[in-house]
Order: C-alpha cells, then sequence, then structure tokens
C-alpha cells in the first residue's frame, strides 16, 4: 500500500511543479529552462529555516515561496529584454548557476554531502510521519496550487497572459506594459516551485544538489509539453503520465539497469512522436512554434 | 526648396477656409528624424493632427508614413525632434505608456490576438483592470466577478458597434481579414483611445465591409476623436479625410484638402503614377 502512497507524492510534486511552469511557458509563451532552479532554491530554503531557525514545515514553505518569487527576479529582470531562443538561453545559465551555487556554497548547503536529517513536517500538532499521511499533505497541498492555478488561468490576469503570449507587440499597443506582465508571472511560477520542493524535502528527508539539475529542469518541461501546454489539466495528466511510466517498466521484469535506460529510451521516444504528430500535447491547446 | 513653398501655399488655402471654432491639435511632430542605418526614412517631418478631424497621410510606399506611426507610438525612438500630446512631450515613452495616455493603433497587419476569443480580444483592451493583477486575480475573486461582468456588458456593445456580436465567441483567427480589422477597430475603442492612427484600414478588405469601416471612421471623428489614417485608395481619401498630407522620401511634400492635394500635378505624377 506504502508504495501506491509514495507514487501520489511524486505525482503531486511533479503535477505542481508542471502546472506552474504551464503557467509561464504554456499560457505566456515564456520557454524556460531554470524550473529546477526554483524546485531546488525552494527545497533548500524551507530545509534551511526549519533546521536552522527552528521554524514549523507549513510558514518554511512559505517564506520559501516569497523568497524563491524574490530570486527569480534576478533572472527575470535582465533576460527578458531578450528574445525567443535568447532568453531560454539565459534561465538555462540560471539554472546551471544555481546548480554551482548549490553545489559549491558548502557552509550553507553542504555542498556535494547534501543535508541529512530534515525534520518531519508537522502540521497542526500532527506529525506527517507515515507515507500515507504525506500522500494526504502533498496531495492537499497540489490540489490548493491546483485550484489557485486555474484561478489564476482563468482570470483577467490569465487573458492578458494569452494575449501577449499571442501577439506582445499588439498588447503593448494597448496600453499593457508587456514587461511587468512577463516578470509578475515568472515570480509566480517561481513561487508556485518551491512547494514541491518544500515537499519533497520533508518526504525524503535528505536533500542535495543532484536533485536539481538541468535533466530535472528538462523532465518538467517535457511533462508540460506531453501534457498539453496551455491547458489546465494537461500538466496533472502529464505528471501521472511521466511518474508512472518507469513504475509500469517494472512490472514488466525488467532488470534495474535495463530499465533505467529503457526509461530515457521511451521518454525520448515518446517526444519525438508526440512533437511530430501532437506538438500541442496529449490535452494542449497550442503547439510550440 | 518647391516642396516647402508648396506646403505654405497650401496651408494659406487651407486656413482660409475653414472659418469655424479654432482647431483643437492633439497630437502633432516637430523636426522628426529616424534614420536606418544609412536611410534617412523620415527626414525632418512636422505633422499636426486635430481634434474631430480625419487626416489621411499618402505616399508612394517607403515615404516614411509607416515609420511615422511606430515614432508616434513610441515602438521606435527618434534620433532627433519632439512629439507631442496635448502638448507635452511624449518622446521616448515606452509604447504601452503612449498608449496609456489615449493614443491607439491600427496595425497593418492587424495583429489581433488569434487564439483568444472574439470578446477575449476585446476585453483584453480595457485599460485599468484590477483583475489583470496577479494578486488580485488569486486572492480577492469576487472583485474580479463583478469587474468581468461589467466589462463584458462594455466589450459586447463595442462588437455591437462594429458589427461582430454574432461571433463573439469565435476564435479570432476564423474571422474573415475584413472582420478581423473591424475587430482590431473594437479593440481600440475599448481601450478608449482618443488618437486612432489607422495603418491602411481599408486594404484587403471587401467592399462591404469598407463601407461599414468608414461609416465608423467617420462617427469616431465626428465624436471629437482624432483619426489620422495611411491609406492608398484615393477614392477613401476624398471620401473621409478632412486634411491630407503627402509624404516622399520621407518628407511631408504637400499639405491640404484632399482635393487640391490629390489634383496637385506633383501629387499626381509621384503618387498615382501619371505624368505632371
Amino acid at each position: 500500500m506504502n508504495y501506491l502512497w509514495h507514487i501520489l507524492v511524486m505525482i503531486s510534486i511533479y503535477a505542481i511543479l508542471a502546472a506552474s511552469l504551464n503557467l509561464v511557458t504554456g499560457y505566456s509563451g515564456l520557454l524556460s529552462l531554470c524550473h529546477a532552479a526554483f524546485y531546488g532554491i525552494g527545497a533548500y530554503v524551507t530545509t534551511l529555516l526549519m533546521m536552522r531557525a527552528g521554524f514549523g514545515f507549513l510558514p518554511a514553505m512559505a517564506l520559501g515561496a516569497a523568497l524563491t518569487a524574490l530570486i527569480s527576479l534576478a533572472i527575470a529582470i535582465p533576460s527578458l529584454r531578450l528574445r525567443g531562443d535568447y532568453f531560454v538561453l539565459a534561465t538555462l545559465g540560471f539554472q546551471v548557476i544555481i546548480f554551482g551555487v548549490l553545489y559549491n556554497w558548502v557552509s550553507l548547503t553542504q555542498g556535494p554531502y547534501g543535508i541529512p536529517g530534515i525534520p518531519i513536517p508537522v502540521i497542526l500538532g500532527i506529525p506527517v510521519d507515515t507515507v500515507f499521511r504525506y500522500a494526504l499533505l502533498s496531495g492537499a497541498l497540489a490540489v490548493a496550487c491546483l485550484v489557485m492555478i486555474r484561478a489564476v488561468a482563468r482570470s483577467p490576469f490569465g487573458r492578458l497572459l494569452r494575449a501577449v503570449r499571442d501577439d506582445e507587440i499588439a498588447a503593448a499597443a494597448l496600453g499593457k506594459n508587456v514587461p511587468r506582465i512577463k516578470i509578475t508571472v515568472f515570480a509566480l511560477g517561481a513561487a508556485f516551485a518551491a512547494v514541491p520542493g518544500a515537499l519533497f524535502a520533508g518526504y525524503m528527508r535528505f536533500i542535495d544538489p543532484t536533485s536539481f539539475t538541468l535533466a530535472e529542469a528538462i523532465f518538467i518541461l517535457s511533462i508540460v509539453v506531453i501534457g498539453g501546454a496551455g491547458s489546465l489539466a494537461g500538466p496533472v495528466l502529464g505528471a501521472a503520465f511521466m511518474v508512472l511510466l518507469p513504475e509500469a517498466l517494472r512490472f514488466l521484469q525488467m532488470p534495474d539497469a535495463v530499465a533505467a535506460n529503457m526509461r530515457q529510451i521511451i521518454y525520448g521516444l515518446l517526444l519525438v512522436v508526440l512533437m511530430r504528430f501532437r506538438p500541442q500535447g496529449f490535452l494542449g491547446k497550442y503547439g510550440f512554434e | 526648396m518647391r516642396s516647402t513653398r508648396r506646403l505654405e501655399e497650401m496651408e494659406a488655402t487651407a486656413s482660409s477656409v475653414v472659418p469655424d471654432a479654432p482647431p483643437v491639435v492633439t497630437l502633432e511632430c516637430v523636426d522628426l528624424v529616424k534614420n536606418f542605418g544609412g536611410v534617412r526614412a523620415v527626414d525632418g517631418v512636422s505633422l499636426s493632427f486635430e481634434a474631430g478631424k480625419v487626416t489621411a497621410l499618402v505616399g508612394p510606399n517607403g515615404a516614411g508614413k509607416t515609420t511615422l506611426f511606430h515614432l508616434l507610438t513610441g515602438s521606435i525612438k527618434p534620433d532627433s525632434g519632439a512629439i507631442l500630446y496635448r502638448g507635452s512631450p511624449i518622446q521616448g515613452l515606452p509604447p504601452w505608456t503612449v498608449a496609456q495616455m489615449g493614443i491607439g493603433r491600427l496595425f497593418q497587419d492587424v495583429r489581433i490576438f488569434p487564439n483568444l476569443t472574439v470578446l477575449e480580444n476585446v476585453l483584453v483592451a480595457r485599460p485599468i483592470q484590477r483583475g489583470e493583477r496577479a494578486l488580485v486575480s488569486l486572492f480577492a475573486p469576487r472583485v474580479v466577478v463583478k469587474e468581468e461582468a461589467d466589462s463584458t456588458d462594455r466589450a459586447s456593445e463595442w462588437l455591437d458597434r462594429v458589427g461582430l456580436s454574432e461571433h463573439a465567441d469565435q476564435p479570432a483567427q476564423a474571422l474573415s481579414y475584413g472582420q478581423q480589422k473591424l475587430l482590431a477597430i473594437a479593440r481600440l475603442l475599448a481601450a478608449g483611445s482618443d488618437v486612432l492612427l489607422l495603418d491602411e484600414p481599408t486594404a484587403g478588405v471587401n467592399p462591404m465591409l469598407i463601407k461599414r469601416l468608414l461609416t465608423i471612421i467617420r462617427d469616431l471623428s465626428g465624436g471629437g476623436r482624432t483619426v489620422v489614417l495611411i491609406e492608398h485608395n484615393v477614392n477613401v481619401v476624398l471620401d473621409v479625410a478632412d486634411w491630407v498630407y503627402f509624404l516622399d522620401e520621407g518628407q511631408v511634400a504637400a499639405f491640404g484638402l484632399p482635393q487640391e492635394v490629390l489634383s496637385d500635378p506633383v501629387v499626381r505624377g509621384l503618387y498615382l503614377g501619371l505624368r505632371a
């Protein structure tokens, strides 16, 4: 049974990651390769606030989200003047820098050794100390985040994002401050990405920089693309699919060494086939130009 | 030299024809210069546009008309010269600030939002929406619902005005080219623009819709708005324009009433390809 709850925790984490990236990439058309950096910043800030400042899990997470949004401005403000491909490269650079900081700022992050012994989250006096309880916590946070992201997407702000995505010159000519809109959605996406970071840290009770690499950022982006950019249910379906796929392979009785490689091959093939025949993903409305 | 004298003559005739109340100049530019590399696209242009009047900019391709619109709306910055909106300089301001002040633009290539519905295209244009603030949309949904209901009513009125109500829920990309132009105008109206810069509004539009467009343009200027249009169709210029500027090679070559400018032998030679 614990196995199923574990899968639910992982799906919740990736669903929030994909849904928050979807605000940035799907709705606003800003292809970003640094979402794992925000995920990692959320995880480290929450962990450090809990372990060094004695914060509870939820306040640490909330503060982590706010700080992650603030740090996202450091990339957003200089990079949003860049167009298209150059913006993507800037986010890639930021991802690499954050990984480098987490890896090398040993006095704060313990670098490659990682941080063990992260305390068990306690919510309303109840320790979340079983996988079942953790599945409830992460499921509840995922639902809360998805409801909020849906509210944003369906609001006039969400409409504005889609307008900027369609034609930013026309949006500016209608009096819309396009750079400010992009910076806002980037910060919002970063804040939401910090939540699964906190969940991951509290669940594993150990974090190190290898969970927050460029490969992870690409993985999150591929969930958005496969699920369907610009749709509300797409990222959830994509997350479920991408988490369940390796689990399904496990039941094929494949040796572990083969399964890991098999998984990479299947992911790759899937992306190629999807881009050829259904560029908008399973549930998405728009393809990538 | 010749062109300057012509301009003065034209202005003299023009002012003698209009005895009414003093004109209110809403938008003007003075000695505007813009170079692209070695090409002087706009070469010391001074223009002024009046409230309640339709002013047409005509001239051959490459005369600098669209570049002027880019300059007036803040899309590009002039190398020198001034742009004044109701007397205050606006050159160097970003395009969204210029638009917020009330200068709206219809693009030559329309630039609707193709994946938004027709109604959403108009809704987006409404200025100062609290629901467009991310945190309000997140934490104060009730404010947004009320504001949206109000916005939707108004947007529907604008759609009605341009005759696109029945298409409200279609994606904008499903409209014909002419309908997209009407939608773009509805968007400008919803944005509350006071000065309307229309870049070839009738190009590529079928005659039925041209008629509807011209009625709207006349109504707008009749209601006190400043309308400026770039137009190649001589009949349209004669039909709706109060004033005409003729531009050639980045300079104002002539100014005056439409009949005068368009019957000028030099203009006919340059623009209409007729021998002077």
